[in-house]
């Protein structure tokens, strides 16, 4: 990659554990690049190094070795943060503060000019769709509405590269929808995402490129369809197929020298089931109230 | 990134801090607490000379104020500082553009601000009481003694109060240091406590060392005497509020802040050292 905007090379980290000081290695010797403009979804599971990773890359830890960068800077440098947006897993913030009251401090820390945060506190809560509980104290907002509102404090500089550590653990099949579809806008609006996750349901439709962590080490980096696809299979769907068309197709199929490997009905995840029932509801809800508002 | 953004995200950090800090219950028991012992002493005693009853009320109300500020500067520092890390507020914002030293600062600047509040209003009720019993006093004895001047230098009860800060803020500084690499909330208080202990008798190494002949163990106690702050130093109540004929020269007073000063910086600096090391 010309100009990626992380860099990590030959990244290690070992934490010193206990009085003797026994080494325990959270990553070990990675590489990894993430492309600008892109969303790079960070996966493994719980003790994989995710979070290391993300701390080292914004400059809160300090590697053992190796180096890190982003947008060509060393990520120790406090001054490489300034493009840098970032969610922690479960945020929490201080709670006598409303959520407008809350973007505009962060966005006052991050030195935004005073004449623009208006319309910058503005502006990113209409993105993460909290207009209208952003004057409320952030103490009364569902997890979900917390997850919305740190997102909005991360976006509020309008940094290029926003780094989301787990961002939809804890929350609801909707909430995790939202934060998806934010993340999808954010790429469209020409910002490079990383996200770290357990959750690959998730994260399988969202991201372009993913790399697999266990142990601190890197398994598998790649695109998705890339690493998940059977590459030497095909799949067609087909409706209102009789038994003797199936023979039919299974003939034909074999005359080509090819072979059926498996007949199966195709099955939607439950998150996509469950969010076409939820929209559905409210659709038909929201029908209701409009008929009952014009009677 | 200039000076100026700087000192704006270290006033920035320090509001919130010290907004955080008057809306705990802790702060606001306490200081009522004071208050209300601040405003009995005069319930306590029954003195038939009238300076004997200010002077028993002066230093119990300085009393008060070192007993309570002493408790709430380690109290507050430590509580603000481990709030944030067991909340990771600290991850959020030191995950912007914000130096450690900042934030440090900010938390320091956040529970100092609480502490001249706090000594503020113990040193206004403390000179409206004196001046209650000052006027009574006064309107009592009628033409009985001859008086060249006041009873009290008000003025000065507010300055022995600022001096009192001064103080916190080393206390206060201390407190964030040992925080910046201990691992829980008791231990950081013990320790402070331990400290303000040390500090609040530093005055007996330096008298070893003055009776020492040289050799390592003198060495030792100048090393220790320098180490930690005397507090003993701060401690010129009767001096500044009674002593009538010869107030307290303004270059005592700046050696004083001096010396604050220079032992408040020299403890953040030491505490930004751990904290740069530390796993957020």
């Amino acid at each position: 990659m010309n100009n990626p905007a992380i860099r990590i090379q030959n990244l290690t980290k070992d934490f010193s554990v206990g009085i003797r000081g026994v080494k325990l290695r959270a990553v070990d010797n990675l590489c990894l690049e993430v492309g600008d403009n892109e969303i790079f979804g960070l996966l493994g599971p719980n003790g994989s190094g995710k979070s290391t990773t993300i701390k080292i890359i914004l400059g809160l830890l300090e590697a053992s070795t190796g180096t890190c960068e982003i947008y060509g800077k060393p990520s120790k440098q406090v001054d490489a943060r300034r493009s840098v947006g970032f969610l922690p897993e479960a945020p929490y913030f201080y709670r006598y503060l409303t959520g407008r009251e809350l973007v505009r401090y962060y966005a006052r820390i991050c030195m935004v000019p005073r004449a623009q945060i208006g319309d910058a506190v503005d502006s990113v809560i209409e993105l993460v769709g909290m207009t209208e509980a952003a004057d409320r104290r952030v103490a009364t907002y569902s997890k979900g509405m917390l997850q919305r509102i740190g997102l909005a404090q991360s976006l509020v500089h309008d940094p290029q590269l926003v780094m989301l550590d787990e961002p939809t653990a804890g929350v609801d099949p909707l909430g995790s929808a939202a934060i998806a579809d934010i993340v999808r806008e954010l790429k469209r609006r020409g910002k490079t995402v990383l996200l770290s996750s357990h959750l690959l349901a998730q994260i399988e439709g969202l991201c372009d490129r993913v790399a697999i962590l266990h142990r601190g080490k890197l398994v598998r980096e790649g695109r998705v369809a890339d690493l998940v696809e059977e590459k030497d299979a095909e799949s067609l769907v087909v409706e209102g197929l009789s038994a003797e068309g199936r023979a039919a197709v299974q003939a034909a199929i074999e005359a080509q020298g090819a072979r059926l490997a498996r007949v199966e009905k195709p099955r939607l995840s439950l998150d996509a089931y469950f969010l076409k029932e939820v929209h559905q509801r409210e659709s038909e809800h929201a029908a209701n109230n409009d008929s009952e508002g014009s009677n | 990134m200039s000076i100026l953004d700087s000192f704006t995200r270290i006033r920035l950090i320090a509001g919130t801090t010290f907004l955080e800090a008057v809306r705990q219950k802790f702060f606001n028991s306490l200081l009522i607490i004071s208050i209300a012992l601040v405003g009995s002493s005069t319930f306590f005693q029954q003195f038939d000379f009238g300076t004997g009853e200010l002077k028993f009320i002066t230093d119990f109300g300085f009393g008060a104020l070192f007993f309570f500020g002493s408790i709430l500067s380690i109290t507050a520092t430590t509580q603000l500082f481990f709030y944030e890390m067991e909340n990771r507020t600290a991850l959020t914002m030191l995950a912007k553009p914000v130096y450690k030293l900042e934030f440090l600062a900010g938390k320091f600047l956040g529970a100092h601000l609480l502490m001249l509040s706090f000594t503020f209003v113990i040193t206004l009720v403390l000179s409206a009481i004196l001046y209650w019993r000052d006027t009574a006093l006064v309107a009592r004895l009628g033409d009985e003694v001859i008086l060249d001047g006041p009873l009290v230098r008000y003025g000065d009860v507010f300055l022995f109060g600022f001096l009192q800060w001064m103080k916190f803020g080393i206390l206060a500084a201390m407190t964030l240091f040992v925080a910046s690499f201990s691992n829980t909330n008791l231990y950081t208080i013990i320790v402070s406590f331990f400290l303000l202990i040390i500090c609040q008798l530093q005055y007996i190494a330096r008298d070893a060392y003055s009776g020492m002949e040289a050799g390592w163990e003198r060495f030792l106690v100048l090393g220790l005497g320098l180490i930690f702050p005397n507090f003993q130093l701060f401690n010129i109540g009767d001096q500044l509020v009674f002593d009538v004929d010869q107030a307290l020269p303004l270059s005592t007073v700046l050696q004083l802040v001096g010396y604050g000063v220079i032992y408040t910086v020299a403890f953040l600096l030491l505490a930004q050292v751990n904290f740069r090391r530390r796993e957020i």
